[in-house]
């Protein structure tokens, strides 16, 4: 008898068990459902459509007015007598290098000074400032201060050096806007790399200390192996924004001018799709940027990884 | 199975969000019979706002059963506010938009067919240059409103001062005159502009830049879209704007909507609307203002660019009959004294060439500013701007290309080459 119930027993906990685990599934997945439903609405059925999109000539409004294009709008983007690859492709990548270029050295010394200062706080708030005011405020007041009767070209010509027209004048353009993009980053990447400067033990410090390193040493043995991790998710993120960036070149260039020299994927596609009416074309461009940043995310993750950093 | 369950349900909830969104237009039908109509326009403030709103108001008054609500956005957000509106199944009973927008908005069937009936009318009583910037190969896209002519404004005194005693009637002597009449500090800063090309935006590089063309007997596109501009008309008004350029007697830098009030312009390629805005602005000082026809090459040629705005009816409108008829009486019925339509003279008070050919005659009669006699006159000879699809995209190709050789010193033969390249007709 007792064999016999211990027997159903045996075979009645598992039975429990996996009850409880599909309750616990289903309450999951009802928890879930609500964010389930937005992607798909959201980001899902977009994605998708904007794929059929891409392979259609399509003007807006009116769905049945789409025609099929097969590749002909990949053919458009990526032909080289347009301006999709040269000037604005050159352009996404050179000022999403160049942002996060300035913004990445720019963080991790901001942090690492910070760390060493007293009133951390203050100064991180300070720094954090850009990331909280709008894209827009930030975008007018350095396109104030670029102007020729500006702020920086006032403080140029004072030390004899005539007007620079930081957003007329087509070879300074885009540095000029990049400089913005980079300055207004810094704040959120700081607190990102103050965090991981906060998590690096100060036993190695001491330790190094005893050995006689000094501060570089200290900083380029210590600092920079330990704070990978969160100079990889800094990167990535940068990177992304950076190859995304529309808000800021809208504002302080107005039409990705002078002569494209500022006109990047994202506003090309805007520009294509809100005021052209060439969604097929834009939703084309969409595609190639899409595989662009995730190619080169899939690159730093692998590099990371190859560095032994763990990144899942 | 779950899983997939719980997927399926999100796609189609997802899929009836969008449809929803995708849907038919804005139902604005009221209750008891009542309807309410809304036109989206860009006349957002100012007497164009006003001069809308007390039309609307009275026609408000008289017809109970047919309400319109003015709906009002800047201009640089309205094809955008439309756009997204229309997608989203939102859109206004009635659109006014710039024609150069017509050919797209026809083809994503935004606009409804203009009625026989009142395209037959329209098409009698409107001025060509009018009718030209609004319709799109043959179709009518709508009632003509604004209707603007481009002309070269000048500085009377800066040029008399410069020993011009008369205004330029030959791109040599326009050249001339820009060169007599640029002035610069010790720094090389320019202190007088001595002819503006306008630097910012499509319409403010193209407009010129196609009046000057217009004027040297070239075209901007074909009828089916191609381009039109790189021939030997278009490299010689590119080169005119570009050794101008060069010689420093026009420069980029300077925008003449800001700087020809205070003299820092001498002479500007301008639409006739800036009238209005200039004699707001330097009031005693606009007696200095003279406006004469753009000249061409030779003696004699002149040319101008005329581009519209016109009021259509959404195709996706619940109520498009009760769309037009607001449409027609709005653009129909005439002042108390009636000599003019009421719209006709909404546009006038503005500075703007009402589009009605009778409006137009009547005004001409007795112009009150000499200045406007130019731009009335250019009505009678300006290049239609055009709007079929891919127009807009052409403008801005135009737009770089103008752009490479006034700011950059680009080859115009070069520029242009490129820009016709982009030009791709749909």
């Amino acid at each position: 008898m007792t064999t016999a119930v211990s027997r159903v027993g045996a075979v009645a906990a598992p039975a429990r068990r996996v009850g409880k685990l599909h309750r616990e599934g289903l309450a999951a997945y009802l928890f879930l459902s609500p964010a389930l439903l937005f992607f798909c609405v959201f980001l899902i059925l977009p994605f998708l459509f904007a794929i059929v999109l891409a392979f259609s000539d399509w003007g807006g409004f009116d769905l049945s007015t789409l025609k099929w294009a097969g590749f002909s709008n990949f053919g458009d983007v990526l032909s080289f007598d347009g301006t999709f690859v040269k000037p604005i492709l050159v352009n996404t990548l050179l000022f999403a290098f160049g942002s996060v270029f300035l913004a990445t050295f720019g963080s991790v010394l901001v942090a690492y000074c910070i760390d060493r200062l007293s009133f951390q706080g203050f100064w991180r708030v300070l720094y954090f400032l850009p990331v909280v005011a709008t894209v827009v405020a930030i975008g007018n007041v350095w396109k104030m201060m670029y102007q020729p009767a500006g702020l920086i070209n006032a403080v140029l010509n004072k030390l004899g050096v005539n007007s620079v027209g930081f957003l007329s004048d087509s070879s300074y353009a885009l540095p000029s806007v990049t400089v913005v993009h980079a300055w207004a980053s810094i704040g959120g990447a700081v607190l990102i790399l103050t965090a991981g400067l906060k998590a690096i033990p100060e036993m190695y410090y001491e330790a190094a200390e005893v050995d006689g390193a000094n501060s570089w040493h200290m900083f380029w043995s210590i600092t920079l192996p330990l704070l990978r991790p969160a100079l990889l998710f800094v990167l990535i993120t940068q990177f992304i924004g950076g190859l995304q960036s529309f808000a800021l070149i809208i504002v302080m260039t107005g039409d990705g001018g002078p002569v494209n020299a500022t006109n990047v994927a994202a506003f090309e596609m805007y520009q294509r799709a809100f005021k052209f009416g060439a969604w097929g074309t834009a939703s084309a461009m969409a595609m190639v940027l899409f595989v662009i940043i995730l190619a080169i995310t899939l690159l730093q993750l692998w590099i990371a990884r190859r560095r032994g950093e763990e990144t899942s | 199975m779950r899983i997939s369950k719980g997927l399926r349900l999100a796609v189609v909830a997802g899929l009836l969000a969008t449809g929803a969104a995708c849907g038919g237009g804005s139902d604005s039908g009221g209750g008891g019979g009542k309807v309410e109509l809304t036109l989206l326009s860009h006349y957002s403030d100012g007497p164009s706002k006003d001069g809308l709103d007390k039309m609307i108001a009275e026609w408000n008054k008289d017809n109970p059963k047919i309400q319109v609500k003015a709906q009002v956005v800047k201009f640089d957000d309205l094809l955008t506010t439309m756009t997204v509106r229309q997608t989203g199944g939102r859109g206004a009973d009635i659109v006014s938009a710039y024609g150069l927008w017509g050919g797209q908005l026809m083809k994503a069937n935004v606009v409804a067919k203009v009625p026989d009936d009142i395209a037959t009318k329209i098409k009698a009583e409107y001025s060509p240059a009018a009718l030209g910037a609004v319709t799109t190969g043959d179709t009518l896209l709508g009632y003509p409103t604004e209707l603007n002519t481009y002309v070269l404004f000048y500085n009377k005194k800066i040029l008399a001062a410069a020993g011009v005693t008369k205004p330029p009637a030959t791109w040599a002597e326009l050249a001339d005159a820009a060169k007599k009449t640029v002035k610069r500090d010790a720094k090389g800063n320019i202190q007088v502009e001595g002819l503006s090309l306008i630097q910012d935006g499509d319409n403010k590089s193209v407009h010129p830049f196609l009046s000057l063309l217009d004027s040297a007997g070239g075209k901007f596109l074909g009828p089916d879209g191609t381009a039109q501009f790189d021939n030997e008309q278009g490299k010689a008004a590119l080169k005119f704007e570009g050794d101008l350029a060069a010689a420093k007697a026009s420069n980029t830098s300077i925008s003449p909507t800001k700087q020809f009030r205070s003299g820092g312009v001498a002479m500007a390629i301008q639409a006739g609307w800036w009238i209005g805005s200039l004699k707001t602005q330097m009031k005693d000082k606009y007696s200095d203002v003279g406006v004469t026809a753009i000249p061409g090459p030779t003696a004699g040629s002149k040319g101008s660019l005329a581009y519209g705005f016109f009021m259509g009816v959404n195709q996706r409108s619940k109520h498009a009959d009760e769309a037009w008829k607001f449409l027609t009486w709005l653009n129909e019925h005439k002042t108390q004294d009636g000599k003019v339509t009421e719209t006709g003279k909404w546009l006038a008070d503005q500075g703007l060439i009402p589009p009605r050919t009778a409006d137009q005659a009547e005004y001409k009669k007795s112009l009150p500013d000499p200045n406007l006699a130019p731009i009335y006159d250019a009505a009678t000879y300006a290049m239609p701007e055009p709007n079929q699809p891919g127009a807009y995209e052409a403008k801005t190709a135009l737009h770089n290309a103008i752009m490479t050789v006034l700011a950059d010193g680009k080859n115009p033969d070069d520029a242009l080459a490129q820009a016709a390249k982009a030009v791709k007709p749909q």
